[in-house]
């Protein structure tokens, strides 16, 4: 097993051939079971190097390694098969689809990965007693929350279902993209505390993104976006 | 494709107002292409079962689609007459089996008058041959006997042994009323779903005995005729409108209408039934493709309808996808998700279309019957509805292709993180 979850080696994107590169990152790594915060402000490449890192856009240049797999070398069909089994993700709001439950919706990911929902079931005896059991442990009481459309949760609620779909089937790498902005101080940290603890205890790696410098101490890690990047952003 | 085939049906429930409109619209469609169908079958299978079992629709010269139309329709009038005499001179001929002379040119309360003789109820047939049959009373015997057809006695209300009064010419309310020659019902026949069902028949010498005092359409003034004197003498028609004949032989129709249409002493034309059928139907044919056209269209609109829906809630959806994407969908499965939901639309449009179709029919039988004496069938699906409804289905997921393939190409393009 590697040390690392997260290698880039002289990656360089643009968008068309004629602009300068948006991204262009000699080296970062990240360690398995690292906590890391990609600071930067809006502007700086973050959407498209969270693309980068979840093989959903392929570099010009480079090679973007994840579990020892370089994103590169895969087909777009590898990737997608991949990324379902590796990575989880979660985003800034709007994470849920509405015409699904609670838990249907922490089950997604089983859908469509078959190591995922085997994962879930060495956890527990079902894959929705899984979702249940990661929906408590993000402090949610799945008996009440139930029968409601998920979109009329709230905001804090719908992101710690967001997290528990994440990590259900346990996956090796989390990658949220600005999670807790559209949470209010108290909900963030709440937030922030419950997906920390179910991070650690899957022994997975975190890679958050955020322009709040304030969580840093909170990280194992801060990487700044505009001293990684040379590429040309706004 | 199994991780979105429930997603498809969750996702159109979650929408189901747009959702149910559109299916709607495609099974008004559906109801309507089918139901064309449908009427076209059975109106063409009814007119050709009109006439059957009589080789040959003789008239005066004119056209073959006239002769069909008043001899066995009973539409429209002819221009002239079939004189007696030659009547009689084909009739005995060899090789002619059975004659039935037609004397059209009254009616009864919108119902067309018809002299005939008795021979009509015996060699009168339809659909498969069959014959008419009464379901009260007999042939007329006597002059002012008459004969009612299922639909005449039906709106009329008669019984037998009710008196009616022949109207002169073919209007609703005649004002020139044969009122002082009343006729008795002595028949009511069952319902053969051709135009024998609007038809008073009276008998030919009936005919004469209304008319014996008329001339040029009005009443001789000073000349009246008892109809109880009528009973006793004799009514030769001088002429007749058309005559129905039976040949011996097949092959002794196609030398016998040679004969006739070469009649020396009379302008003849004689015609055979199938052909005449056959030339009518043709000439209904533009009708019928304009009709068929008008339901493709349709449905047309109810698909583009389909695809407006679709890729209007597109735009809103592409959050949705971005979602599938990240925990695991790919690309394909979207396109997969796009077309299902456009496949699902059209088969609960074709499956809803399909009841409309059966409920409309069940409320319009009743009124085309009454109106056009046709009598729509209420089978199960033909086969050629299958073929239809599953046409109607390909073509919804051939169109929900084009959402598909839009959803399919945004989800590449936007990865799974995009910001609304």
């Amino acid at each position: 097993m590697t040390s690392h979850a997260i290698r880039l080696t002289d990656v360089c994107f643009r968008w068309r051939k004629e602009i300068p590169p948006v991204i262009e990152i000699p080296r970062l790594s990240i360690r398995a079971g690292e906590k890391v915060l990609l600071r930067g402000p809006s502007g700086s490449g973050k959407t498209t190097l969270l693309n980068l890192l979840g093989g959903v856009t392929i570099p010009e240049r480079g090679k973007i390694e994840t579990l020892d797999t370089d994103w590169v070398a895969l087909s777009a069909a590898q990737r997608d098969r991949f990324r379902a089994d590796n990575v989880g993700f979660i985003f800034q709001m709007f994470n849920l689809i509405p015409y699904l439950s609670l838990v249907e919706n922490v089950l997604l990911p089983c859908r469509f990965s078959v190591g995922r929902r085997n994962a879930a079931m060495r956890k527990s005896p079902d894959i929705a007693r899984e979702a249940s059991r990661l929906l408590t442990h993000m402090q949610l009481d799945v008996d009440t929350l139930h029968g409601r459309p998920v979109n009329e949760l709230s905001t804090g609620q719908q992101q710690r279902v967001a997290a528990a779909r994440a990590l259900i089937g346990s996956p090796s790498i989390i990658i949220a993209d600005e999670p807790t902005s559209a949470l209010d101080a108290d909900a963030r940290y709440i937030f922030l505390d419950l997906l920390f603890r179910e991070i650690e205890q899957a022994e997975a790696t975190l890679v958050f993104v955020s322009h709040d410098a304030a969580l840093s101490k909170l990280f194992d890690r801060t990487v700044e976006l505009e001293e990684l990047n040379n590429g040309v952003t706004k | 494709m199994t991780p979105i085939i429930s997603l498809s049906h969750r996702s159109l429930l979650n929408r189901r107002g747009t959702v149910s409109l559109t299916v709607l619209a495609i099974a008004l469609s559906v109801m309507m292409v089918l139901g064309v169908e449908r009427l076209r079958h059975d109106a063409k299978a009814s007119f050709a079962n009109t006439i059957s079992g009589t080789d040959l629709i003789v008239g005066a010269r004119g056209g073959t689609i006239q002769l069909l139309l008043y001899a066995v329709f009973r539409i429209g009038n002819a221009t002239n007459n079939v004189s007696w005499k030659s009547y009689r001179d084909i009739a005995a001929r060899p090789g002619v089996a059975w004659t039935v002379p037609l004397s059209l040119g009254d009616s009864h309360k919108g119902f067309r008058v018809m002299g005939t003789t008795a021979d009509y109820f015996r060699h009168y047939r339809y659909g498969r041959k069959q014959n008419l049959a009464f379901t009260a009373g007999a042939p007329f015997k006597n002059i002012f006997d008459t004969v009612l057809g299922a639909d005449a006695a039906r709106y009329l209300g008669y019984k037998l042994g009710d008196d009616i009064v022949v109207a002169h010419g073919l209007g609703q309310v005649g004002f020139l009323r044969h009122d002082d020659k009343p006729f008795k019902v002595t028949g009511i026949l069952k319902k053969t779903g051709t135009p024998v069902d609007r038809t008073v028949h009276v008998s030919l010498a009936g005919i004469e005995a209304i008319h014996i005092d008329w001339r040029s359409g009005s009443r001789i003034p000073g000349m009246a005729v008892d109809a109880e004197a009528l009973r006793e003498g004799s009514l030769q028609p001088k002429a007749i409108t058309a005559f129905l004949v039976g040949t011996t032989t097949r092959f002794g129709a196609f030398h016998l209408q040679r004969a006739i249409n070469e009649y020396p002493r009379e302008p003849l034309l004689a015609t055979l039934p199938g052909v005449a059928l056959q030339e009518l139907w043709d000439l209904m044919g533009t009708a019928e493709t304009a009709l068929r056209a008008i339901s493709v269209f349709v449905v047309v609109a109810g698909l583009l309808g389909m695809l407006t829906m679709l890729l209007s809630s597109l735009n809103e959806r592409r959050r949705e996808i971005a979602i599938l994407r990240s925990v695991g969908a790919r690309p394909i499965h979207v396109f997969g998700l796009f077309s299902l939901e456009a496949g699902l639309i059209s088969l609960a449009g074709a499956l809803v279309g399909l009841i409309f179709l059966y409920l409309g029919l069940i409320i319009a039988r009743p009124i085309i019957d009454a109106q056009y004496g046709l009598l729509l069938s209420i089978g199960p699906p033909s086969l050629r509805d299958m073929v239809l409804l599953g046409l109607v289905v390909s073509a919804g997921i051939l169109v929900g292709m084009v959402p598909a393939y839009r959803a399919y190409r945004h989800s590449l393009a936007d990865g799974m993180i995009i910001r609304l």
